[in-house]
């Protein structure tokens, strides 16, 4: 995790008129698994095809490993990409398919094979060579493109959705199959996904993106339990996002209700965002909550039981590993270190983001 | 750069496809008759239009014939596809397979086993069997277009239909087939287009009295395409250019590039203009057009079914007839004698007059295919100059069987300013001066004749020895000919695309009309002498209105009409007197002298085997 | 379902009534004598020197069309299928829109192009250049079928190309190849069910039109299909003539056969 590898700075890319990316700026480090995320239209999967070379930026420049890489065509870049669809060549075995790179840059029979075959050792699909890639799975496909990319030895692998069109079982089993592949090869991966829960389990960084503006970067954890607008908290879990209003330091009036919290710095009585995310919602007797609600729903999620209690004319989501039946009263209580404080959107932008969120 | 030479290239492909319908639409402005020269601007082949009854009719069975298969391919396909989609695997296959047979066989075998088919079960050649093929090819267009689309389609859909207690009728109209409409109706205008454009199956299916345009139009290129034909691909043409500029350019389209999703509404309306509407003006066209069929053919059930040559009768004369008889002319045409004889000897089509050549008349006499015509019947006859029925005694003894139509002889049209010595022989036609600047007649008998004439041989020559000789000397001729070609020796010697050309005497008339520097001769070595004669086949229907009708062509006053208009030699010797132009009264092209004569020989019949060896030496001579 | 199977059924009595009796019957006639007689003579004709010569050239000016029209037709194809306007409006304009002036007229106007004083030699010697003769040979026959066939080798490969994954060929170039290697390796291979369908479609109908070169060829080429026309309409023998079809026939189908050998799967189409 040290030195920049790829540098995106100030890029900017709009298709007929319609801005995509807007004045971006990002850097990837060396060997980390950096994801993407973002609702579909966000710029997540043009920023990967521009870092890709199969667009070319309106203005700004892509540095990669100290070289400007902007209007270098995809072939003369030292990364490779596994496609949404997996974009086999269909008139091809296997072998053929992970041969191709190598055959191009003219390598040697016997490397080529030995490539193959650790190739095909790696995404766990051995004897395959002679396959017709229409003839496997979803998910084997995909294991094939991802061999077909790495055997060219590329500093960085592109993946853009790459498990987005497998169910949801063979999905989680490929999420640790790339985190062992990463660790194995030792490279830089970059992901796109809209799938928030794939991105916290895989990612050292999360980009949030959306609207072709980058909402919040940092590690999973951050920006799961410090999401720095409501946007990032919508699209991060479920959240209480809440209206609030920063009382002074460390304490927030919430529907009426002041609750304790950490959070220093916004000016007193400043209107702000409140997050809480429903695993931190305790409920208690009534009479021991910062505010009283009443049970209007109630469902067994497994783990844990998910419900609805209004409060304050408020419908508040709640995680709780104990079940008060609907109707039932009860009091809310929320640990002030959960208690997540977002200054209210200031830029138009921002504010678009909200509605359209 | 790139992108310069993209454009560039599709500019060209452009050119390349336009290059012909531009040369077109220029032709159907043209003032000269011939497509050869340009005479000036007109527009007086678009105001004939409407009055040239055989072009529109032409026209309107193209039309009709078009929408009524394409109508009938379409919902046959499309049921077709419905089913096929819930078959097994093994009876789809050999659907599509039998689907695919009419695209991948060779068009011309497609015609003819649909030709033979007809004949067998008897159905008559002519607009039902035109229909019926054009059925049979467009189906597959159709299939191929749904197809496609209803295998977009999820079988679950219908099935949710069914479950939620739709009858397979409403659930297939209400919920399938609103997905496969584009493809129903891309079908349905290309078996439109293709119908439109078909040639070789209409030519093997059709029967007389009906011509599309294609048909019309091969004929007519042995004898010149009328201008009319070009004024009408012209207004066709440019009616649905029209229509697609409307439709490419209509608001709406922009609109739904912006709208990601495209709601049915929208989706309906952009079909609606794209599709519905084109189609909807091609309907008014051909509601138009049967209100003028029904107008033209409902004049009663009084008819006679005249074939013959091409351009070989003013239209005018046909009304005339109509107008004083009461009686409908069918009018069907051919090309060649060899073309009519099956026709006849078939007898798939009733004819009633057929304007056969000599030496067929007397196969057809031998044969036995011709009726006595009642001469009593036909006063006009006193007409007929006796020198003429004297010489169709040859064919046709004692006169019982044919009435003399037109006649002439077989010479060379040479250009004055191509040649450098006087033409008199047939030998000039093997100098290898006049090299790639020679037209051939495309005919055995007459090609023949020019050889077996000049080497001094009979040209109703049975001795094989000089058949031989004949055909070697043809194929010797053969590097030096431009092209063995009918009627259209007329248009390229008046183009001056060439210096001599083999052709008959009436066409030398009009040639010299358009182009001053024709000169006509008839070889000293001798040469053929012809004469068209009017027959009436034995199974004719209407005798009687056959008789009428070569009564009427007999009179005088008619006589000089087709003469004016055909400029071929009559033998009607009253019409003659009443020429008025001194010049054309004693020409000796249009009426050669005795002596011109004295060389001349009529074609003889010479059995079927000797036929099928002048075929085979024929054969021989056009692919060596 | 069952019930549903039975939509087939005026198709299938049409297909056996107007497409297998009829290809029955060629066989027929073409294995019988005039008297009905089994022979193999209307068969055993093909050989003769003449006929033989006409099936040589057939084959050889079909072959001739259909490597140009592919040759032409492809980078055609291409540009349309990557252009970003309209390409379905074009594609209309050069290719359907023509259909709509009879076939017949727009080859013969090739004739008014073509002439030793046509307008293409017209407009040569304005720019002093030496003129074309190719009227009345098999090159003006060869032109006319390109001409009248062209849209059918463009349309599948068209069809091929736009449906052509953009991704595969994103795949190529990032696993290396330039946009020759990229080319020849993806998108050539890719389009060959477009391309067999495209040769079948041009090679079918110039191998056996006689249209085009009676009114290109000034009637001193003779082509199989002339002679089969000719046998049919002229020589009223439909005997010969269906035996002269049976061998057309074949030769089509043997030819299909071995393009056909190449293309895997039938997913090439041209609607």
């Amino acid at each position: 995790m040290s030195n920049k590898l790829i540098d995106l700075s100030n890029i900017s890319k709009a298709y007929g008129g319609h801005t995509v990316l807007d004045e971006l700026n990002l850097y990837i480090r060396e060997n980390e698994f950096l994801t993407l995320l973002g609702p579909s239209g966000c710029g997540k999967t043009t920023t990967l095809r521009i870092i890709g070379g199969f667009e070319t930026p309106d203005s700004g420049q892509v540095i990669f490993d100290g070289q400007d890489i902007t209007h270098l065509p995809p072939n003369k870049r030292q990364l490779n990409t596994v496609f949404q669809k997996y974009a086999l060549f269909s008139h091809m075995s296997v072998a053929e398919n992970i041969a191709f790179g190598l055959k191009i840059k003219n390598k040697s029979r016997q490397y080529i094979d030995d490539k193959i075959k650790y190739a095909l050792k790696l995404v766990n699909l051995e004897g395959y060579e002679n396959r017709s890639p229409e003839s496997l799975s979803g998910g084997q496909q995909q294991r094939i493109a991802i061999a077909r990319a790495i055997v060219n030895e590329p500093k960085v692998l592109l993946l853009d959705e790459p498990l987005g069109a497998l169910d949801l079982k063979l999905r989680q089993d490929m999420q640790y199959e790339l985190i062992r592949m990463k660790k194995e090869l030792g490279i830089t991966f970059v992901y796109v996904t809209h799938d928030q829960e794939e991105a916290l389990t895989m990612s050292d960084t999360i980009v949030v993106m959306n609207q072709g503006y980058i909402q919040q970067i940092g590690t999973p954890e951050k920006i799961y339990n410090e999401p720095e607008n409501a946007f990032v908290a919508d699209f991060i879990g479920d959240s209480n996002i809440l209206p609030g209003i920063m009382v002074e330091d460390r304490l927030v009036n919430i529907l009426g209700a002041t609750f304790q919290c950490v959070d220093e710095g916004f000016g007193k009585n400043t209107p702000v965002d409140v997050v809480i995310r429903p695993e931190d919602v305790d409920l208690v007797k009534p009479e021991d909550g910062t505010i009283r609600g009443v049970v209007t729903h109630l469902i067994f999620k497994g783990v844990h039981y998910e419900m609805e209690v209004t409060a304050n004319n408020y419908e508040w989501l709640v995680h709780s590993y104990e079940m008060f039946p609907v109707g039932t009263e009860v009091g809310i209580r929320v640990v002030p270190f959960d208690i997540q404080i977002m200054n209210k959107p200031i830029s138009e932008d921002e504010e678009a983001v909200n509605l359209e969120a | 750069m790139k992108q310069a030479l993209r454009r560039l290239y599709l500019g060209l492909i452009f050119v390349l496809m336009y290059a012909p319908i531009v040369t077109l639409i220029v032709l159907s402005f043209n003032k000269s008759k011939t497509r050869a020269k340009w005479g000036g601007f007109t527009m007086q082949w678009y105001r004939n239009l409407l009055e040239n009854e055989q072009i529109m009719n032409a026209f309107y069975t193209t039309l009709i014939i078009a929408l009524l298969s394409a109508i009938a391919a379409t919902v046959i396909g499309t049921m077709a596809c419905v089913a096929i989609q819930v078959m097994g695997r093994r009876s789809r296959r050999a659907l599509m397979a039998i689907a695919n047979i009419p695209m991948v066989n060779p068009e011309i075998v497609t015609a003819v086993s649909l030709m033979l088919v007809f004949i067998a079960l008897r159905i008559g050649l002519g607009f039902r069997t035109i229909l019926l093929s054009h059925i049979t090819f467009n189906i597959p267009y159709v299939i191929l277009s749904v197809m496609p689309k209803l295998r977009q389609t999820s079988r679950s859909t219908y099935e949710a239909a069914l479950d939620l207690g739709a009858s397979p009728l409403r659930a297939f109209f209400q919920v399938v087939f609103p997905d496969i409409v584009p493809g129903v109706l891309s079908g349905f205008l290309l078996s439109f287009t293709m119908s439109l454009d078909d040639f070789v199956i209409t030519h093997f299916t059709k029967g007389p009295g009906i011509d599309t345009l294609s048909t019309k139009i091969y004929t007519e290129v042995r004898k010149g395409i009328k201008p009319e034909i070009y004024a009408l691909s012209t207004l066709l043409f440019v009616t649905v250019l029209l229509l697609l500029i409307l439709v490419n350019y209509s608001p709406e389209k922009k609109e739904s590039h912006v709208k990601k999703t495209i709601t049915r509404a929208t989706r309906i309306r952009y079909m609606a203009l794209r599709r519905v509407l084109p189609a909807f003006m091609a309907l008014v066209v051909i509601a138009g057009g049967i209100y003028y069929g029904s107008q033209s053919s409902l004049t009663g059930g009084d008819s006679v079914i005249v074939y013959n040559w091409g351009e070989y009768m003013d239209p005018a004369v046909l009304e005339l007839f109509e107008e004083e008889t009461g009686i409908q002319v069918i009018y069907e045409e051919f090309e060649t004698n060899e073309i009519m004889y099956p026709k006849i000897k078939t007898g798939a089509i009733a004819y009633d007059v057929v304007c056969p050549s000599d030496y067929m008349i007397q196969r057809m006499i031998e044969e036995n295919l011709l009726a006595k015509i009642d001469f009593d019947k036909i006063p006009n006859i006193q007409n007929i100059g006796s020198t003429y029925l004297e010489k169709s005694t040859e064919f046709d003894p004692g006169n019982q069987y044919s009435v003399p139509y037109c006649w002439g002889t077989l010479g060379i049209l040479y250009n004055k300013t191509k040649v450098d010595e006087p033409i008199d022989s047939w030998s000039v036609l093997w100098d290898e001066r006049y090299a790639d600047s020679i037209l051939m007649q495309d005919s055995v008998r007459d090609a023949f004749a020019v050889a077996l004439c000049s080497l001094g041989y009979s040209l109703n020559s049975t001795d094989l020895d000089e058949l031989t000789a004949a055909r070697d000397l043809l194929i010797q001729q053969k590097p030096l000919v431009q092209a063995y070609v009918v009627d259209q020796v007329r248009d390229k010697m008046i183009g001056n695309e060439a210096a001599l050309g083999v052709i008959y005497s009436g066409e030398a008339i009009f040639t010299q009309r358009e182009n001053p520097n024709l000169e006509y001769v008839i070889p000293k070595e001798g040469s053929n002498i012809w004469i068209d004669s009017w027959v009436i086949p034995k199974n004719a229907q209407h005798k009687e209105n056959a008789e009428k009708f070569i009564n009427f062509l007999c009179r005088p006053d008619i006589a000089l009409m087709n003469f004016d208009y055909i400029t071929y030699s009559t033998p009607n010797t009253a019409a003659q007197e009443l020429i008025e132009d001194e010049n054309i009264r004693s020409s000796t092209i249009a009426f050669p002298t005795d002596e011109m004569l004295e060389n001349c020989t009529a074609y003889r019949f010479l059995g079927d085997e000797m036929d099928s060896v002048y075929n085979e030496f024929w054969n021989q001579v056009k692919s060596n | 379902m069952k019930r549903r199977r039975l939509l087939a059924g005026p198709y299938l009595f049409w297909s056996v009534s107007f497409i297998i009796i009829p290809l029955f019957l060629i066989v027929w006639y073409g294995l019988t004598s005039a008297d009905g007689g089994f022979t193999l003579q209307n068969i055993a004709k093909i050989t003769t020197p003449e006929n033989l010569k006409a099936l040589g050239l057939s084959l050889l000016l079909a072959f001739l069309c259909t490597v140009i029209c592919l040759l032409l037709a492809y980078p055609l194809a291409m540009i349309l299928s990557q252009s970003s306007l309209s390409q379905s409006s074009f594609i209309v304009l050069i290719f359907i829109l023509p259909m709509w002036m009879n076939f017949l007229l727009r080859t013969l106007a090739w004739q008014t192009l073509l002439e030793k004083n046509g307008v293409i030699n017209q407009v040569l010697a304005l720019l002093h250049l030496p003129a074309i003769d190719i009227i009345n040979t098999p090159y003006a026959i060869v032109l006319g079928m390109v001409y009248d066939f062209l849209p059918f080798m463009v349309l599948p490969i068209y069809n091929v190309l736009v449906k052509l994954d953009q991704d595969m060929v994103n795949a190529a170039r990032d696993l290396g190849a330039n946009s020759v290697q990229t080319f020849l390796k993806i998108i050539l291979p890719q389009s060959v069910p477009g391309i067999i369908s495209g040769i079948t479609m041009v090679f079918v109908p110039a191998m056996t039109t006689f249209v085009i070169s009676d009114l290109l060829g000034g009637g001193k080429v003779l082509l199989i299909g002339n002679v089969i026309e000719q046998t049919f309409k002229q020589g009223n023998n439909w005997n010969l003539g269906s035996g002269l079809s049976l061998v057309l026939m074949v030769f089509v189908i043997a030819s299909m056969g071995i393009v056909n050998k190449y293309d895997k799967d039938e997913t090439g189409g041209a609607f």
